[in-house]
C-alpha cells in the first residue's frame, strides 16, 4: 500500500445474477490526479464508479478508500461525490438549494452555507443564477450546477460519469478545459468516465482503457498512445495502421517484405508480431526516398490535414495524415523513423508488457 | 370557413354547460320560491335560508360531514401516499403488479358492495356504528384514490435523483422528506382533494355504516327527500354550491398568486444577472 493511494481495488469482481460485469479488477488511484476510465458502451465503467460511490456492492474482492475497507459502508458515509450521467439535479429546488443540499444535510450554519455556495458557484461561473429553477438552465449550465453541487462538499474524490456527452462539440471542448483547470486548481482526485478517446487523451493524467469488464491497459495518455499494448487499444485510441510482421531480433522488425530498424526488444527471435504506425508519423515523400511505396487511393480534406488512404503492393491499407496534398492514383513513398514503429506481441498481459519495457529501457 | 367552425364548437360548449348547470340553477331558483313547491314561482323569499340556519340538526350534520371529509381524506392521504411509495419500491415486478391490481379492484368495485361488506365486518366484530365507523370506511375507500393519484408522480420521478441525494449524504428519511415527497406533492394534493370530494358526496357506503345517532348530509337529504322535498333542501344545496364556487375561485387566485410570485423572483434575478454583465 503506497502512501499516496486514495482508492484501491483488490481483485474486485462484480456480477448480476450469473452475469459477470467486472472480472478481477485491480487498480490504484493516487491523490490529486485526473483519472479517466475509457471504454466502449457496456464495458463496466459506470459499474466501477458505482462501486467507488457505494451504490452497488462488489461480489468479491476489497475496495479501500483512504486506507479503510469500505465494502459495507453506505454512500452517504463516503467522502466521495458524483456528477451523474444525466446530472440528476432536483427540479423542485432552485440552483442555490440544489448546491446547498449536501451542506444542509450536514446541518451547517446558514451563513457558512451561503458563503460556500456563492464561492463554488463563482468557481463554475454561475454567480447570479442562485434563484433560477433547474428547468430554466441550459445543458451546459445544468452540468455546471451538478459539478458545483458535488464540489461544495469538498470530497476526497469526485466521480464524473460522462458529464460532457450531452453537450455540443464547442461547449464540450470548452468544458474539457474548464474541468481540467478546475481539477488542477483544487487538487481533488477526479475519476472521469468517457467513451470518447480524444476527451480522455486531452484531460487525463492516467487513462484506464477497459474492455468487457477488464482493464486492458493503464498509463499516461502519451504512453497509451505511443505504446498501445494490443490491437484493441491501438484501434480504440486514435487512428492507426496495423500490419502483421516478424521480430527478426532485438531492434529489428520485418513487415510488408522489408526489414526495418526499430526501438522494441525483449521478444523471441522470429516471433510473429503486429506493427503499429500512426498516420501522423508517416511522411509523404518521393518513391526513391520512401521506406514504403503506396498508391494513393483516396484523399479527404480534414481541415488541419489531408487524410490520404493508399495501398501497398501486398494490398495493405495505409492511412497518412499530411499537410501536403497527394495526387490520387499516383505512387508515393512513405518515410518514418525507427521510433515511429511500435511492435505489439500477441496476448501479452499488461504486467508482462511493463516488465519487458522496463527490461530493455534500463540498458 | 374556419371562423364558422369555431362558432359551432363554441355553441356546442355552451350547450353542454347549459345541460350540466341547468338543473342546479333550476334548484337554486326555486329555493327563493314563496309558493313552497317547484312548480310555479309565486314570489321571492329568504324563508328557507332562515330555516336552514335555524335547523340545529341540519347544521350539526353539515359540520359532521365536513369533519368526516377532512379527517378521512387527511388520513387516507397519509396512508395512501406511504402505500404508493411502498408499492413503487417493491423490487419484484410481479408482486408490484399484483398489489396495483388489488388497488384498482377496490377503485372499480361498486360502493354498495363496499358499504355492505363494511357493515358485515363492523357488526361481526361488534363495532358500534356511528362517527368512527363512517370515518373508517371513508378512509378505506379513499386510500385507493390517493394511491392512484400518487403512483404516476412516483413513476415520473427520475430515480437517479435518489441516488444523488444519498451520494450527497442524505439518509433514507431525508431522501423521503427532501426528495420524494416534494417531487410528488402535486399528486398528493390532487389525491387529497379527490378523497375530500369523494367523502363529501358519498352516499352508498355511508348509508350502510351510519348508526342511529350519526348522519351525513347526503344520507340526511335522502331521508328528507323521501318524506317529500322541502325547499329547505334547495336552499341548502344553493349554499353548498356557493361554497364550492368560492373554493374554486379561491384556488384560482392562490395559483395566480404563486405564478406572479415566481415571475417576480425571476425578474429580480434577471436584473441581477444584467448587473453582473
Ligand atoms: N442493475 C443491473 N442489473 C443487471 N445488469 C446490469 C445492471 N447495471 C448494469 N448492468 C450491466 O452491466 C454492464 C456494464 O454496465 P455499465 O453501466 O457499467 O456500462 P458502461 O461502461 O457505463 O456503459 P455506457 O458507456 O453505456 O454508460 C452492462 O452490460 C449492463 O447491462
Ligand atoms: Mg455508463
Amino acid at each position: 500500500m503506497t502512501g499516496n493511494a486514495i482508492i484501491e481495488f483488490n481483485h474486485v469482481k462484480k456480477q448480476y445474477d450469473d452475469n459477470v460485469i467486472l472480472k478481477d479488477i485491480d487498480l490504484e488511484i493516487e491523490r490529486g490526479k485526473f483519472y479517466t476510465l475509457l471504454g466502449p458502451s457496456g464495458c463496466g465503467k459506470t459499474t466501477i464508479l458505482n462501486l467507488v460511490a457505494g451504490f452497488t456492492e462488489a461480489t468479491e474482492g476489497t475496495i479501500t478508500l483512504n486506507g479503510k475497507k469500505v465494502n459495507d459502508i453506505p454512500p452517504n458515509q463516503r467522502t466521495v461525490n458524483t456528477v451523474f450521467q444525466d446530472y440528476a439535479l432536483f427540479p423542485h429546488m432552485n440552483v442555490f438549494e440544489n448546491v446547498a443540499f449536501g451542506l444542509r444535510i450536514k446541518k451547517m450554519n446558514k451563513n457558512v452555507i451561503k458563503e460556500k455556495v456563492a464561492e463554488v458557484l463563482k468557481m463554475v461561473q454561475l454567480s447570479g443564477y442562485e434563484e433560477r429553477g433547474i428547468s430554466e438552465m441550459s445543458g451546459g449550465q445544468r452540468q455546471r450546477v451538478a459539478i458545483a453541487r458535488a464540489l461544495v462538499n469538498e470530497p476526497d474524490v469526485l466521480l464524473l460519469d460522462e458529464p460532457l456527452s450531452a453537450l455540443d462539440l464547442k461547449l464540450r471542448t470548452d468544458m474539457q478545459y474548464e474541468l481540467r483547470e478546475l481539477q488542477q486548481r483544487l487538487g481533488i482526485t477526479f475519476i472521469f468516465v468517457t467513451h470518447d478517446q480524444e476527451e480522455a487523451l486531452a484531460m487525463s493524467d492516467i487513462i484506464f482503457v477497459m474492455k468487457e469488464g477488464e482493464i486492458v491497459q493503464s498509463g499516461t495518455p502519451v504512453d497509451i498512445y505511443d505504446e498501445p499494448i494490443n490491437r484493441y487499444v491501438a484501434d480504440f485510441i486514435g487512428e492507426s495502421n496495423i500490419v502483421k510482421g516478424t521480430m527478426i531480433q532485438d531492434y529489428e522488425v520485418s513487415f510488408v517484405g522489408h526489414t526495418f530498424e526499430c526501438v522494441d526488444a525483449g521478444m523471441r527471435p522470429n516471433e510473429k508480431v503486429e506493427v503499429v504506425l500512426r498516420p501522423e508519423d508517416l511522411v509523404l515523400t518521393s518513391v526513391e526516398k520512401g521506406k514504403l511505396t503506396v498508391q494513393v487511393d483516396t484523399q479527404l480534406f480534414r481541415g488541419v490535414h489531408y487524410e490520404i488512404i493508399g495501398y501497398d503492393r501486398d494490398g495493405n491499407e495505409w492511412m497518412v495524415h499530411s499537410t501536403k496534398k497527394a495526387k490520387v492514383g499516383s505512387e508515393v513513398g512513405l518515410y518514418f523513423e525507427p521510433e515511429d514503429i511500435h511492435v505489439m506481441r500477441f496476448g501479452e498481459s499488461e504486467q508482462e508488457f511493463d516488465a519487458r519495457l522496463e527490461s530493455y529501457e534500463e540498458e | 370557413m374556419g371562423q364558422k367552425k369555431f362558432k359551432w364548437s363554441n355553441l356546442y360548449l355552451i350547450f353542454v354547460f347549459i345541460v350540466l348547470y341547468l338543473p342546479i340553477l333550476y334548484l337554486i331558483f326555486y329555493s327563493f320560491n314563496e309558493g313552497g313547491t317547484m312548480n310555479s314561482f309565486t314570489g321571492f323569499t329568504w324563508e328557507y335560508y332562515q330555516a336552514v340556519f335555524a335547523d340545529k340538526r341540519l347544521i350539526s350534520i353539515v359540520l359532521n360531514t365536513l369533519l368526516v371529509a377532512l379527517l378521512s381524506s387527511l388520513l387516507a392521504t397519509i396512508i395512501g401516499t406511504l402505500g404508493a411509495i411502498g408499492i413503487h419500491y417493491v423490487k419484484k415486478r410481479q408482486t408490484r403488479n399484483t398489489l396495483m391490481s388489488f388497488n384498482n379492484v377496490l377503485m372499480v368495485s361498486p360502493d354498495v358492495i363496499i358499504g355492505a361488506s363494511f357493515l358485515i365486518m363492523f357488526t361481526f366484530v361488534g363495532f358500534k356504528l356511528g362517527f368512527a365507523s363512517v370515518l373508517l370506511s371513508h378512509i378505506a375507500f379513499s386510500i385507493p384514490i390517493v394511491v392512484l393519484m400518487v403512483l404516476p408522480k412516483l413513476q415520473e420521478m427520475n430515480p437517479s435523483m435518489i441516488t444523488a441525494a444519498r451520494d450527497l449524504g442524505a439518509n433514507n428519511l431525508q431522501v423521503l422528506s427532501k426528495i420524494i415527497l416534494p417531487s410528488i406533492t402535486p399528486g398528493i394534493l390532487a389525491g387529497y382533494f379527490m378523497a375530500f370530494t369523494y367523502s363529501l358526496d358519498d352516499f352508498a357506503v355511508t348509508f350502510f355504516v351510519t348508526g342511529n345517532g350519526f348522519s351525513t348530509l347526503s344520507v340526511e337529504i335522502y331521508s328528507r327527500a323521501r318524506q317529500g322535498v322541502s325547499l329547505e333542501i334547495n336552499a341548502l344545496s344553493a349554499i353548498m354550491f356557493l361554497f364550492a364556487l368560492i373554493l374554486v375561485v379561491g384556488y384560482y387566485f392562490i395559483q395566480q398568486y404563486n405564478m406572479t410570485k415566481k415571475q417576480k423572483s425571476r425578474e429580480r434575478e434577471r436584473a441581477k444577472v444584467v448587473d453582473l454583465l
